[in-house]
């Protein structure tokens, strides 16, 4: 065997038949080129299968989740933000439950999530403002009635004391009247000599 | 390796009759290989993910055009060529696929060692007729036969390929090769 006979890439490739391995192995024992050729082949070789496979990032999902990975709940209750959506998703639904059944209204035939929200928040607005009028209402109205209370206290006090004051007044009238009268009739009196006859 | 075939097999008809499950195991075991294939095909990881999602779709589609369960693996290797090249086409439709050099600046480096990278360097220097000659000689272990049914070429221009890409390969390689076994 010669050395351009020989094909030593086909038998560091696993191409050569037994028969045939052995007569280039007994070819290379004899032949220093060929030595040195088949040695940087087998180099090469071990070197390119140095690089070992990767790990796919991550399964191909076409059907081998079904078998191999766990069931939907699990994965769902396994992961956290899954989880998180899927407790809004829940939550979401029951708000256009409640708004639905609440009020009566046909159900859209798909959900609009962005109008889901803009009555939600509409609805919720609503009823803060109602909540804040009702409140203000309350609190005005206590205290126009407190403030009346007191006025109507202090009219009542006020009046109380003119009266007082009109009644003292008046019995100091009387009493003024009766000295008047009193002196007016002595007075009658001295003048007419009735007084001494009296005496 | 004998009872693997057999499975291979009997999932395979089970799979063309339409059983799901029986599929999802053959993706199961051959999704590693593929992705890495076109891993070192196309260079990028996400690529190489979607077209073996490609693939695998493909292969079901098309599962009850096998005529022979026992070619199964060049004929997924077949269908994993065309989707990678179809991709490299697309990505460089006005440079000739052989030879061209801006591969290896555009392949990320995969791992953190020497050798490795050498090879990885290596490799992306190659055509990518060259590199998917020896991806499919070296690290899928198929026959020159088996690659050129894959590729739909003549043995000879498999032969080709391959010991053209190797002697590429010795210049860089055997000194690192040297240092990195020792």
């Amino acid at each position: 065997m010669t050395c351009s006979s020989i094909d030593l890439k086909a038998y560091v490739l696993g191409e050569l038949p037994e028969t045939e391995r052995g007569l280039v192995a007994g070819h290379v024992r004899e032949c220093a080129s060929c030595g040195e050729e088949l040695e940087r082949l087998n180099l090469t070789h071990l070197a390119l299968v140095s690089l070992r496979d990767e790990e796919a990032p991550r399964r191909i999902a076409f059907v081998s989740d079904k078998v191999f990975e766990p069931r939907w709940w699990r994965r769902i209750w396994q992961s956290g933000p899954a989880m998180g959506f899927a407790s809004a998703a829940v939550l979401a639904c029951a708000i256009l439950a409640h708004g639905v059944l609440t009020q009566g209204m046909t159900r859209p035939a798909a959900v609009d999530t962005a109008a889901v929200e803009r009555r939600v928040s509409a609805e919720v607005n609503e009823r803060l403002n109602a909540a804040v009028a009702q409140a203000v209402n309350k609190a005005v109205s206590d205290a126009e009635a407190t403030r009346k209370q007191e006025s109507a206290a202090l009219l009542a006090d006020a009046e109380q004391k003119y009266e007082f004051q009109r009644r003292a007044d008046l019995a100091e009238v009387a009493a003024n009247l009766d000295i008047i009268r009193k002196e007016q009739a002595r007075m009658f009196m001295a003048s007419t000599g009735l007084e001494m006859r009296a005496q | 390796m004998i009872f693997r075939e057999v499975e291979d097999r009997d999932l395979i008809a089970k799979a063309r009759r339409g059983d799901v499950d029986a599929y999802s195991i053959l993706v199961s075991r051959w999704e590693k290989r593929i992705f890495n294939y076109l891993l070192r095909l196309v260079g990028n990881r996400e690529e190489a993910m979607d077209l073996s999602q490609d693939v695998f779709l493909k292969a079901w589609q098309n599962l009850k055009k096998l005529e022979d369960a026992g070619r199964f693996s060049s004929w997924l290797f077949r269908i994993a060529h065309n989707e990678a090249f179809s991709l490299l086409r697309k990505n460089r439709p006005e440079v000739e696929l052989s030879g061209d050099p801006t591969v290896a600046d555009r392949a990320p480096r995969l791992f953190p060692v020497e050798l490795t990278l050498a090879v990885q360097g290596a490799l992306t220097r190659l055509s990518d007729d060259q590199r998917e000659a020896i991806l499919l000689k070296v690290y899928q272990g198929f026959k020159f036969e088996e690659m050129a049914e894959i590729l739909g070429c003549p043995v000879s221009t498999i032969k080709s390929r391959v010991y053209a890409a190797l002697d590429l390969l010795k210049d860089t390689l055997a000194p690192v090769g040297a240092r990195g076994v020792q």
